[in-house]
């Protein structure tokens, strides 16, 4: 079975984050990834003189599109029937996946070729699939791997960056019946899946894809990759299916334009993907090749419930994964402690939308507040202040331990009251320094358990802020 | 049927939370939020900001003035890569009208099969931005022209570099009133490439391992040897 199962889910967090922590060639790994890619990120950002004016023109569009989305999705949906496409709209991850499964069976389908999605993975579609006797193979490398190794993705970007080169390397000779060889370094690697994947390719009879923006003047989807698996699986098969949510559409092409422009600088630091492809539907009566048959499956799974409520700007995420980049909690623990298919500043937003605040409850927490996420989003999505929205309403829906929730009423009633405030910490203050001025630190504090569990708490040095800055303030008027 | 209720349901879910205006007055406040900008390119010649790209995209580039000379180049780089003479190219006139004798090159006309070692496109145009070249799906070019080889070489005429994505869709919704919607528009910039393992990046993952654009037509003296020297500092 999967190294993650997905009934540990969200909820199992801070235990995973307990292991995680200890494994230390993954640790090496990811710190890696958080130096090397806010590098490459922001090389290419810099490179873009108006990207911040970018970033606001297309905040500005999906604003306005989610504002009208009920308009450009059914401009979307006339269009892409008239592109020859079939289009259907799931509630839920269940009707998604047995739509799926009633095309591929309805062509009396056996294999199936799928791109990288992350909608298929919130529906856990391969599963489903596979349960009613499909043989379906993920395509693009980093998914290959993952399900090869039965694991989930770490990362929605490149979802097997956990796995060293060496545990790729053991993983394919263990799994490709090929005899002995070397399989030293990645381009032997990838030779190999190459030519693996190449015969799924040619044989099978369905393509599952995802999009990266609908268009709703033309109907066209979007296809975004480096690999160009996702055009083969699109191309090659006689049906093809994309996979995908509410929340992919935009206007016109020219704001897939821009939307891509963000998109790839903030996800891999390149201007654009080898693979930039847009499709409308089946061949054309001239065509030589191409599927005969194209269906739309628009997924909603809460999409709708997130646009009627305050977190509706998360909407605009285009899962470039910079947040998760240059995350320190994300970098720290990696993306399978979340226990879901979304992680990162993203994830601990989404999670708890897409299943439940009392399931995905330690999510909101996993947050320094540092602002980063925000910082570099290309969506600008606030995404601090929703996580803060969301540890909010956990304090309102008493999810949180009373005993906490009791601690910040008291602080939030004495922050209300100065004077007090400032008297009793001028007590506190200087009772704490006396007593931690041996050691300089607490290892635990009665009432903060909690807190210092985890790490020690340093001793006050001397006086509180306000009473420094009252000295200081004092010494620099003297001196005038 | 409960495909059309989820349809029903979910319609009516978004039209709660939208706000419901006149297309008229949905169009007039999309207009009014301005375009989007685009890069600055790293030359002010068309021609050179997009051999600069394609460079950078990891492909290599050949510089032609007429067709007789495109197809010398397109027998070099088979010559250089393969050893052979043999291509495969789409039923496009323009291809069909190449000279092929004054460089000894054998094309086949049709689709790409696997085990394939090249094929030849003509680009409907090139993108100076990004240092794509862009191609419609059809009897001209398949898609499996673009994928299933192990080199893809494209020719582009300089008259049809455009600068950036937007004057790209311009020019495509220009073609589509003539001839209606492609199934598939491909945005190429590159070899196929992964960097899934170790973030390393290799070229050659699942399509081609190697593209060589060659741009024919008028092409100012220094635009590729400026290029070169922009692309190695
Ligand atoms: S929240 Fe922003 S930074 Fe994070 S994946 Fe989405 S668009 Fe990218």
């Amino acid at each position: 079975m999967s190294n993650i199962p997905e009934e540990q889910g969200s909820a199992a967090f801070l235990g995973n984050v307990r292991d995680s922590l200890l494994e230390t060639d993954k640790v090496k790994r990811r710190d890696m990834l958080g130096l090397f890619m806010p590098l490459v990120r922001d090389a290419a950002v810099d490179q873009f003189d108006q990207f911040q004016d970018l970033r606001k023109q297309v905040k500005g569009v999906k604003q306005h599109t989610l504002d009208n989305l009920h308009h450009y999705l059914s401009q979307f949906e006339s269009e892409a029937l008239d592109n020859g496409n079939q289009v259907h709209f799931a509630r839920d991850s269940s009707e998604m996946n047995s739509i799926v499964l009633g095309i591929c069976q309805s062509h009396r389908a056996q294999r199936v070729v799928k791109g990288k999605s992350m909608v298929t993975e919130e529906t856990h579609l391969l599963h489903h699939l596979q349960r009613a006797g499909l043989s379906v193979v993920e395509t693009d490398l980093g998914e290959y791997i993952i399900q090869q190794a039965n694991e989930t993705p770490s990362h929605i970007v490149g979802p097997a960056l956990h796995k060293s080169a060496d545990e790729i390397r053991e993983l394919f000779l263990k799994k490709h019946d090929l005899g002995e060889r070397e399989l030293e370094g990645p381009t032997e690697m990838v030779a190999e899946a190459r030519s693996v994947l190449r015969e799924h390719f040619l044989s099978a009879d369905v393509g599952i894809i995802g999009a990266n923006a609908l268009i709703a003047e033309n109907g066209y989807s979007m296809l975004v990759t480096n690999e160009g698996n996702g055009d083969l699986c699109a191309n090659l098969p006689k049906v093809m299916i994309v996979c995908t949510t509410l929340d992919r559409i935009v206007p016109r092409a020219s704001d897939a334009m821009a939307a891509l422009r963000l998109l790839v600088r903030s996800a891999t630091g390149q201007p654009i993907t080898c693979y930039t492809s847009f499709y409308s539907g089946p061949r054309r009566e001239q065509d030589v090749d191409g599927p005969i048959e194209t269906h739309f499956v628009l997924l909603d799974n809460k999409r709708s419930d997130i646009l009627a409520s305050d977190y509706r700007e998360m909407l605009q995420c285009i899962r470039c994964g910079a947040c998760l980049n240059h995350c320190p909690i994300y970098i720290g623990v990696g993306g399978h402690a979340y226990g879901s298919v979304y992680m990162g500043p993203m994830g601990s937003v989404l999670t708890p939308l897409l299943d439940s605040l009392e399931e995905a409850q330690a999510l909101p927490d996993a947050c320094t507040a540092c602002g980063r996420c925000e910082e570099v989003c290309p969506s600008s999505i606030p995404l601090p202040d929703l996580l803060r929205d969301l540890r909010h309403e956990k304090n309102r829906e008493k999810l949180t331990p009373s005993r906490w929730r009791l601690g910040m009423k008291t602080h939030a009633w004495l922050l209300a009251r100065p004077r007090l405030y400032h008297t009793l910490s001028g007590i506190g203050i200087p009772v704490l320094a006396w007593l931690g001025r041996k050691k300089g630190s607490f290892k635990s504090l009665m009432l903060a358990n909690g807190w210092t569990d985890q790490r020690d708490f340093p001793a006050p040095q001397g006086k509180t802020f306000m009473q420094q800055y009252a000295a200081q303030r004092k010494a620099n008027n003297g001196s005038r | 049927m409960a495909q059309d209720s989820a349809r029903t349901e979910l319609m009516g879910k978004l039209q709660r939370a939208c706000q419901n205006a006149q297309p008229a007055r949905i169009y007039a406040e999309l207009n009014s939020l301005g375009e989007a900008p685009s890069p600055t390119l790293p030359a002010s010649s068309l021609c050179e900001a997009f051999l600069i790209n394609v460079l950078k995209n990891q492909g290599t580039v050949a510089c032609t003035s007429n067709r007789s000379e495109a197809v010398k180049a397109v027998a070099e780089h088979l010559h250089s890569r393969f050893r052979t003479r043999k291509l495969v190219a789409g039923n496009d006139p323009r291809l069909a009208a190449m000279p092929w004798r004054d460089g000894a090159v054998l094309p086949r006309f049709g689709a790409a099969e696997h085990g394939e070692n090249a094929s030849l496109s003509y680009a409907c145009m090139g993108i100076a931005e990004t240092g794509s070249i862009v191609t419609y799906t059809g009897k001209s070019n398949p898609a499996a022209n673009n994928l299933l080889v192990e080199d893809h070489i494209v020719l582009v005429d300089t008259a049809t570099l455009v600068a950036t994505l937007d004057d790209a869709w311009t020019q495509i919704n220009k073609d589509q009133q003539e001839s209606g919607r492609p199934r598939g528009i491909n945005f190429i910039s590159g070899p196929s490439s992964t960097a899934d393992i170790e973030a390393q990046l290799v070229k050659g993952a699942h399509g081609p391992r190697s593209w060589h654009v060659i741009l024919l037509g008028e092409i100012p003296e220094d635009a590729l040897s400026n290029a070169r020297n922009a692309t190695e500092a």
